[in-house]
């Protein structure tokens, strides 16, 4: 695998990120993730032109940029949902990129949260937080279903879980979806724009539980179009462009006060979408 | 004045009744009621074809039936793997396998069966054996399909999601998307079921000795032994819907049933 230079166009310097306080009331301890010279290609679609970031464990960094920018495609080649063609990811001690990691291990340790929430539709609430610690980590059914059930109460949804996910709204779902990645006890959390598929009156709840997550010390790599979350919440902001990092840095000043003309086109089209 | 929808949905509803009720009419007049009682409801014939009809015929048709749906199942889910393997050859066996049987007349294989085997290799096979893989063969075909479509409904994201958490391929495909799977392919599978009750009637060409005779045979032979015009084979008709009808209820009924399983 050929270590790719990094596109140096406008991109800050990395690698200069302040990890926040200790991980908290977890159990577990944060994972950090570093990411250099990131290649990744559908047919002849280029889609990640050589990327270099790292997240600090318990570090928060929102991925901003405009759709087709790459931000999904760069989430999910860090827990191997996709492969990149060249370039290393390191998630914790696991080389995501190396050819003999143990995917299955490497994965319990990253959760996920979709768009789409994927939840498992046959299976109740309660029984989409307990099936892969039972089945995978071979855990008791009371064992896991008490740690299930403190974490739908975490997120304020314990007693919906005999529910069916398709009776739940988008929000509830995406809740449980939070809860039942965090049953396998990660040290990284993954969110791929989990708020875009929602009614907007729904939106909060996720955001304020993914608020709580932060808090709690959890090392959070966010794909997201809220602006006032990453605002609020991040650490760090990273926006992309045509499969390159442009500009990195502390959210209020990224957002606040962009330095490069893409990520100030981007941010005025989102943030003032009717003009100003 | 112009007419309103309403008055045109009503006149629309009054020219269809008339046209119904004229021909039910001219039918009633034409027909030859005393022939076609004689012909085909003899009912002093259908007695004596009792309890026979359901003992042998009606059983023999559930057990060909049955053990070609069994078999087919296995077959089918077999060509569907292979279908789907990453091994070329296995895509290739399979795709001329499924392409070959649903595309010839499923009565060529009951004669291969029934007529070509003992040529070609001096098997001596049962009307069960015949019947069984004959119908095996042509299902397993149809069936791969449905499995593979199955399957392959099931949305990408219920996969990630399960191999995300950290189950490994064949977990997710066990726990996730196999009991989806499942729930789509069950109304197609019934209808395949009412498929083949049917297609085992075509074990005449090969021809079979009493004991082994089902509902066509026994309807067949009926018409010689009563010489009751053509009702043992209306009495052999209603004996597969007995078998045909719950089943095709069943498969409404699933379909209409919420199902749990993602969208899209």
């Amino acid at each position: 695998m050929s270590q790719s230079q990094s596109d140096a166009a406008g991109t800050t310097s990395p690698e200069t990120s302040p990890a926040k306080g200790v991980p908290g009331g977890h159990g577990t301890s944060a994972a950090g993730v570093t990411i250099t010279g990131l290649h990744k290609s559908f047919g002849d679609n280029e889609v990640l032109k050589g990327i270099d970031m790292s997240v600090a464990p318990g570090e928060v960094v929102c991925l901003i940029g405009a759709s087709g920018s790459g931000k999904s495609t760069l989430l999910r080649c860090v827990n191997r949902l996709e492969t990149p063609n060249a370039g290393t990811i390191t998630v914790g001690e696991h080389e995501a990129t190396h050819p003999d990691v143990n995917l299955d291990a490497m994965r319990r340790q990253i959760g996920m949260v979709f768009q789409q929430f994927n939840l498992f539709p046959h299976l109740s609430v309660l029984e989409n937080c307990t099936i892969t610690p039972r089945r995978v980590l071979g855990q008791s059914k009371a064992e896991a279903e008490t740690e299930a059930l403190a974490q739908l109460d975490a997120v304020g949804l314990e007693h919906l879980s005999e529910r069916r996910p398709d009776q739940l709204s988008g929000g509830q779902q995406q809740r449980v979806a939070i809860a039942r990645a965090l049953t396998m006890k990660p040290q990284l959390m993954l969110f791929d724009e989990p708020t875009s598929a929602l009614d907007p009156e729904t939106v909060g709840d996720v955001l304020a539980s993914m608020r709580k997550l932060a808090q709690a010390g959890m090392t959070m790599l966010v794909v997201t179009h809220e602006m006032g979350f990453a605002r609020e919440v991040a650490d760090r902001v990273v926006f992309m462009d045509q499969g390159l990092v442009v500009e990195e840095g502390p959210a209020a000043a990224v957002i606040g006060d962009p330095q490069q003309p893409r990520t100030q086109d981007f941010l005025r089209r989102v943030l003032h979408p009717l003009g100003e | 004045m112009a007419m309103t929808t309403r008055d045109r949905a009503r006149l629309s509803l009054g020219i269809q009744a008339g046209i119904f009720l004229a021909v039910v009419i001219v039918l009633a007049i034409l027909i030859d009621w005393t022939a076609i009682r004689s012909s085909f409801f003899a009912v002093e014939s259908i007695g004596p074809m009792f309890p026979e009809i359901i003992t042998v015929g009606l059983f023999n048709t559930v057990q060909y039936t049955v053990v070609g749906f069994v078999f087919g199942l296995l077959g089918g889910t077999l060509l569907a793997l292979m279908r789907m393997s990453s091994f070329p050859v296995y895509r290739w066996v399979a795709t001329a396998y499924i392409e070959f049987f649903r595309g010839i007349p499923a009565i060529l294989v009951f004669i291969a069966l029934g007529f070509g085997a003992s040529l070609a290799f001096g098997w001596n096979l049962s009307t069960l054996q015949i019947a069984g893989s004959a119908l095996a063969i042509v299902a397993s075909a149809y069936i791969a399909e449905t499995l593979r479509a199955g399957l392959q409904a099931v949305p990408k994201g219920q996969l990630e999601a399960a191999r995300a958490l950290g189950m490994p391929a064949w977990r997710a495909m066990v726990t996730i998307q196999i009991p989806q799977a499942f729930r789509i392919v069950l109304p197609p599978l019934t209808n395949e079921a009412i498929l083949l009750t049917k297609d085992s009637s075509l074990i005449f060409v090969v021809g079979m000795a009493g004991g082994a005779a089902e509902l066509t045979k026994m309807g067949r032979d009926g018409i010689n032994i009563y010489q009751a015009g053509l009702t043992p084979l209306v009495v052999a008709g209603f004996c597969y819907l007995l078998l045909t009808v719950p089943l095709s209820l069943l498969a409404r009924r699933m379909e209409h049933r919420n199902p749990r399983t993602a969208k899209k």
